[in-house]
Order: C-alpha cells, then sequence, then structure tokens
C-alpha cells in the first residue's frame, strides 16, 4: 500500500464525492494529500474522517474562485514542501438550463468553475513542476467532454475544452516528466449529481431524476453508474512513477458509454 | 493480498514483450497464468525466468490456427479451473506495402495473427465466462487501431477491427460482469517489433531507426513506450476496480492518439 510513498497531492473539491474517494485512496497508498471545499466546518470533518493525522490538511475556498484554486497549490506547497499530484477535481453545475434558456451568470459561473478553475490550477501547478522536472496534473473531465447532451450545454462545453486543454499541454511537458491526463467518468451518484439533478432533470426534459439517472445509465454496456472508487484507482495508477509514459489520455470509467 | 488474487488468465504471445509483462504482473498480483507461444524453448525459457512455480503454466500454440486458440482457453480451464481473464495479445504484421500493392495473402495474414485470433479466443473464453458471470477481457490493439499510417494497412485494418469487436462484445455482456477493452500502446521496441520493424520501416520508405523515431517523435514524451506501461493498465483493468471501464479504447502512448 504504497504505491505513492512521499508524494504531495492536492485536490479541489476534494472533501465528498469523487475528490474525497481520490484524497482517500492517495492517501491509503501513503501520500500526503491537502483537500479543498467551500465549507470550513465540513473541512475539518473530512480531514478527521480521513484520519491520515499530519498527513492530511484542509484548504477552504471556492474552485471557481481563482484565489482558490492558486492558494490550494500555493499552501500545499508551502505546507509539505512540494506538489507532485495535482487533481483539478471540483466542477458542476448550479442552475444549468438549456441554451436558449441559459443565463450569464450560470454560463459564468459553470466556465469559471469547470473550465478556468483547471487553467488556473494546472498553470499555478506546472510552475512549480517545470522546473522540479516531475509531476503529475489529473483533471476530472467527464462523458460530456466527449458527447453532447441537452439540457446542460455549459457542463458540456467547459468538459470538451478541458480536454482540450489536457491534450495541449501534455505535448507541452511531455519531456520535462510530467503528465497531464483526464478522467471521463460516466454518471456517479455523487452528492452533486443528487442535490443538483432533479433541476438538471427539469433542464434536460426529463421526468424526474431517476429518469436522468436512467438516460444516462441506458447508454452504458453495463447499464448502472460508475462508482467514486472506480475513477480513484485510475487516479492512483495515473499518479504513480510507474505512469510516467501516460499522457494526453482520456482516461474512460464510463461502463461504454463513450463511443471513441 | 494481491489485486489478483485468485484469478485466471490466459495470454496468448506470452513468452516475451507487451504479453510476458502483463503475465509478470499478473503472477505479482496473485493470479495464475497461462502464457501461449509457437516454441516450445521460449516457452520453457520464459516460465524458468518468471519463476512463478505452479502459478504460471505455458501452452505451445500458433493462434493463427483457430483450433490452437481453443485449446489455449480449454487448457486454462484444465489447468486451473476456470477463466477470469482473456489477454488476445500475440499479434503483427509482415508483407506490408501499400494498398495498391499489398496482396490478398499478407492482408489475410494480418488479420488472421491480431482479429481472428483474437475473436476465436474470445468466442471460447465467454463461453466460460458467461455462465460464471464474471470475465476481463483486453484486446492487444494499438495506436494503429485509432490511426492510419501509410503502407501498413493489413496492420491497421486488423487493429481497427479489433476495436470494432471490443466494442460490440462490451455491450453483449455488460451486464454480465464482463468488461471488454482494447488497450491501444505505441511504439514499444519488442522483440516483434525488431524482427517485422525493418521491413515496416521499407515499406513505408524508413529505415528502422527512422520508423522508431517516428514513433517517439509523434508522441508528448519524444520517446518509446515500454511494456510496463501497457501492464500497469491491464492490471487495473483485470481488477475490481476495472469492473466500471468497458467499450474502451484506451491509449497507452504517450500522448500520441488525437482521441
Amino acid at each position: 500500500m504504497n504505491k505513492l510513498e512521499g508524494k504531495v497531492v492536492c485536490v479541489t473539491g476534494g472533501t465528498r464525492s469523487i475528490g474525497r474517494a481520490m484524497a482517500d485512496a492517495m492517501l491509503a497508498e501513503g501520500a500526503k494529500v491537502v483537500v479543498n471545499g467551500r465549507d470550513e466546518t465540513k473541512g475539518q470533518k473530512c480531514v478527521e474522517e480521513m484520519g491520515g493525522g499530519e498527513d492530511v490538511a484542509f484548504f477552504a475556498g471556492d474552485a471557481s474562485k481563482q484565489a482558490t484554486v492558486e492558494g490550494l497549490i500555493d499552501f500545499t506547497i508551502d505546507r509539505y514542501g512540494q506538489l507532485d499530484v495535482c487533481c483539478l477535481n471540483s466542477g458542476g453545475v448550479q442552475m444549468t438550463a438549456p441554451v436558449a434558456q441559459m443565463t450569464d451568470d450560470e454560463w459564468a459561473l459553470e466556465v469559471d468553475w469547470n473550465l478556468n478553475h483547471v487553467f488556473w490550477g494546472m498553470r499555478r501547478a506546472l510552475q512549480h513542476m517545470i522546473p522540479r522536472e516531475s509531476g503529475r496534473i489529473i483533471v476530472t473531465s467527464s462523458v460530456e467532454g466527449k458527447m453532447g447532451k441537452p439540457g446542460i450545454p455549459g457542463y458540456t462545453t467547459c468538459k470538451h475544452a478541458v480536454n482540450g486543454l489536457v491534450k495541449a499541454a501534455a505535448l507541452e511537458v511531455g519531456t520535462l516528466g510530467i503528465t497531464v491526463n483526464a478522467l471521463l467518468p460516466g454518471i456517479i451518484e455523487t452528492d452533486i449529481v443528487r442535490e443538483t439533478g432533479p433541476d438538471s432533470a427539469v433542464a434536460m426534459g426529463l421526468e424526474s431524476y431517476d429518469a436522468m439517472i436512467s438516460e444516462y445509465t441506458k447508454e452504458s454496456a453495463i447499464k448502472r453508474p460508475n462508482t467514486v472508487e472506480q475513477v480513484a484507482a485510475v487516479a492512483v495508477m495515473l499518479a504513480r512513477d510507474e505512469a510516467r509514459n501516460i499522457t494526453g489520455c482520456m482516461f474512460p470509467i464510463d461502463g461504454g458509454t463513450m463511443p471513441y | 493480498m494481491g489485486e489478483l488474487d485468485g484469478r485466471v488468465a490466459c495470454i496468448t504471445g506470452g513468452t516475451r514483450g507487451i504479453g510476458r509483462a502483463i503475465a509478470e504482473a499478473f503472477v505479482s498480483e496473485g493470479a495464475n497464468v497461462v502464457i501461449t507461444g509457437r516454441s516450445v524453448d521460449k516457452g520453457k525459457q520464459a516460465l524458468d525466468e518468471m519463476q512463478a512455480g505452479d502459478a504460471a503454466h505455458f501452452v505451445a500454440g500458433d493462434v493463427k490456427d483457430r483450433a490452437a486458440c481453443e485449446a489455449a482457453i480449454e487448457a486454462t480451464v484444465e489447468r486451473y479451473g476456470r477463466i477470469d481473464i482473456l489477454v488476445p495479445n500475440a499479434g503483427g504484421s509482415a508483407d506490408q506495402a501499400p494498398v495498391v500493392d499489398m496482396t490478398d495473402e499478407a492482408m489475410q495474414d494480418a488479420l488472421l495473427w491480431n482479429f481472428w485470433h483474437a475473436f476465436w479466443t474470445m468466442r471460447k473464453a465467454l463461453s466460460y465466462m458467461i455462465p460464471q458471470q464474471f470475465g476481463r477481457i483486453m484486446l492487444m490493439s494499438s495506436l494503429e487501431g485509432k490511426v492510419g499510417k501509410p503502407a501498413i494497412s493489413n496492420y491497421v485494418v486488423a487493429k481497427h477491427a479489433m476495436n470494432g469487436l471490443a466494442k460490440s462484445a462490451a455491450h453483449e455482456v455488460g451486464t454480465m460482469g464482463i468488461t471488454v477493452n482494447a488497450l491501444c500502446p505505441g511504439g514499444i521496441e519488442t522483440d516483434t517489433m525488431k524482427e517485422f520493424g525493418p521491413d515496416a520501416a521499407v515499406s513505408m520508405g524508413l529505415t528502422y531507426q527512422g520508423l522508431l523515431d517516428v514513433f517517439a517523435q509523434e508522441s508528448a514524451i519524444k520517446r518509446l513506450n515500454e511494456v510496463e506501461d501497457v501492464a500497469l493498465v491491464a492490471v487495473l483493468l483485470a481488477s475490481d476496480a476495472g469492473a466500471g471501464i468497458t467499450g474502451s479504447l484506451i491509449s497507452i502512448d504517450g500522448g500520441t492518439s488525437p482521441y
């Protein structure tokens, strides 16, 4: 259980769902982990639950804000002396709508939360990793990074965009010991999905939250949601030294949903 | 406690190269493995080097022969009581040429070696995996299963065909605890590459080193991939955590493929 011994990791949106699963899995493999979330109380609770003592810390802030994303990375390096694995994971929607009804405010939020957050984090992390010639950047994208769905145009746009950013960045730093990869999970019943799902279902023209989940799972081969643990296992693999030759990859964890 | 404790795998072309690396990784994670190859001597040598005792077994056979493909699966079940993981890994191509000059034989050979072998072993393995409601199938495709290179269309065609087979089969068995994926490695200097690469290079108007340089330069890492890169992903897919990954064409190519 020491695949990531000595590594230092930060995770945006790391106190629950996919980010938390990644944080737990990486801690279990010997890493030190800083998790980020908006809520201070939930954050401290998360740190206690993770049970990593001095190897876990919380950095409060909203990942849709540049100061938070850059601050997380600076805090991690300050606390633990380095950053090896930057997991840019936070993302979602608040009040999604079809394009014709999409508001400026929702669009701007989604772009900041899903796309700009990844750019800000990647840039800050690379400025640290490039002189060290070592690092891992892991971006939580989605099946919506390759497919289109009605009713979530901002999320779809941003996930396509981060896929492009991952490909471009991977080519820039490929010879510098740094890999940049995207995780493309299928539907997972995370807290955020449960919270915003009912409204998203309406925006997608569906009867209910359950109907929305079925809409996603019926496209898969496995006919059920993916799990946060499945995503975390891929993240651990990509974070390892042994994965030094895997980069620019759109790694699927989608039960066969995507057509390519 | 390994990730693959109690699992049984069959890996064609498992005495060297990518197949060998996967076999060793699987054994180190607690699996029993059957490796196949054409040469009994190479098979013995592989088992000696692997030092896996009863956890590894060799079966001789040529994957271009249907009976041999099916026999490899039967031998796995006979030896270890079941089959959980199949890696139709053997493959390659010879007698490459541009399409205008490609012979029927060269195209048929590549299809037999790569695609038909995968189909035959998969079909047989599924006859065991479906009743047991568990399986992990990893076809050894290639970067050339996603992109086209001139003057090696027999290899490109065979690998693209394997990708289609993986996608189709995945949707058939997705609710039966069976995943089917295609691994798409970039250029790796295996024995097969050393043996058949020079002719492929000539067909493409390159020297052998020039061919290797093309692989490296098209990647983000500017170097070839290694067999261990593929083994790393294979272990993940075979493990319990791999249950959610299926019907996928997974690039292990240092950032070469555009999708």
